[in-house]
């Protein structure tokens, strides 16, 4: 009697293994300075098409851009919410390191386009940019998070919706 | 990354290679120099419209502000979406997904890079809402005169 082997098992990947190859490059320290480059370009473009959208309010609404950006300052419809100032200083400081940390790995990245020799010191390199990241980043988290200590100037009131009269 | 950079050999997209270097370059300058100005210079908390009117339409050094933020809208939407783009094509390869794409964000950034100069060059200040604004909050008034 033979016996009908089973066909070998061809290698199929399921979705959650497509999604991890797609997202690896190679390994090591490469692959992570480039997976944060990315996030971060990403992030800041998110930022940038609502910072865009809000700064246009200026031209035809300079009411609606106070109402906005006094949510900075914590108050929102004329009332002051502390989480919400606490929330938008920890978002501002994760922003300013997201441009950061683009910013200098970019330099890198184009560093090593130029230089090919470069790409020998990928590891050096790398940790030259963590340390300028840390050395700019700690003095500005302590101006960022230092206005937290006390209560804020003065708690912003925003004029009823007027027309623009340029 | 380093091992095998991949330079494309010509064309469009030489073209998008040394334009992503070259923007992020003088971005470093121009979104860096931005943050410092809205977050160290200054308090976040004390930006308003009233501040946003004593950049742009400073008559000394309003135009250096404009030309700041023209420079820093055109480049980093460029590269903010050029970079979005090559992101993308490296997941969509269908011809008929890739135009629809393409055309898409092409669109979604010329809305907003026409939206930014437009409140770039057409700033006007209205005088009535910040007097308005002003006498509401004495205490924000003399911070940004301070400034
Ligand atoms: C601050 C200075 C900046 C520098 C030095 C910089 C540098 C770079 C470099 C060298 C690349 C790689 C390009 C390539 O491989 O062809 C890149 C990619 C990218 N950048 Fe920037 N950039 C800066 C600011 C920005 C800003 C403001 C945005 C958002 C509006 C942004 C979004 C992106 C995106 C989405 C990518 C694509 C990432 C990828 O392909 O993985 N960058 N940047
Ligand atoms: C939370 C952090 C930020 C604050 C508080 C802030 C504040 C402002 C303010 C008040 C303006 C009005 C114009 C002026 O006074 O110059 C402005 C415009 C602008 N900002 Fe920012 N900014 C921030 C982050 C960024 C980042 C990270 C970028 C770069 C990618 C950026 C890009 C721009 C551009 C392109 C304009 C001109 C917008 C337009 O024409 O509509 N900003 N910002």
């Amino acid at each position: 009697m033979s016996t009908l082997l089973p066909e070998p098992h061809a290698y199929r990947p399921g979705k959650l293994a497509k999604l991890r190859d797609g997202l690896r490059y190679q390994g090591g320290i490469g692959q992570w300075s480039w997976m944060f480059h990315r996030i971060t370009g990403i992030g800041i473009l998110i930022f940038l098409i609502i910072h865009v959208i809000d700064t246009f309010f200026v031209v035809f609404n300079p009411a609606l851009y106070d109402h906005t950006v006094a949510i900075y300052g914590g108050v929102f419809n004329g009332q002051y919410f502390w989480p919400l100032r606490w929330a938008f200083r920890l978002a501002e400081l994760g922003l300013m390191a997201t441009v950061l940390y683009h910013a200098i790995n970019g330099v890198r990245v184009i560093l090593f386009d130029f230089w090919s020799e470069g790409c020998k010191y990928q590891k050096e390199s790398f940790t030259a940019v963590m340390i300028v990241f840390l050395a700019l980043m700690l003095p500005a988290a302590v101006v960022v998070i230092l206005p937290l200590a006390s209560a804020p100037d003065h708690m912003v009131k925003v004029p009823e919706n007027t027309p623009v009269q340029p | 990354m380093a091992r095998n950079r991949i330079k494309p050999q010509g064309g469009f997209e030489l073209t998008a290679w040394y334009f992503m270097r070259i923007s992020g370059l003088v971005l470093v300058f121009l979104a860096l120099g931005h943050l410092f100005i809205m977050h160290i210079a200054n308090n976040v908390e004390n930006i308003n419209y009233a501040f946003v009117a004593g950049r742009w339409a400073n008559p000394r050094t309003g135009w250096i502000w404009r030309l700041w933020d023209m420079s820093m809208i055109a480049l980093a939407m460029l590269h903010g979406f050029n970079g979005l783009r090559q992101i993308l094509d490296e997941y969509v390869h269908g011809a008929k997904a890739r135009v629809a794409v393409h055309t898409t964000l092409w669109m979604v950034m010329t809305t907003l890079l026409l939206m930014g100069s437009y409140a770039i060059w057409m700033f006007q200040v209205d005088k009535a809402y910040v007097d308005q604004y002003r006498a509401l909050n004495p205490a924000a008034a003399s911070a940004s005169a301070a400034r």
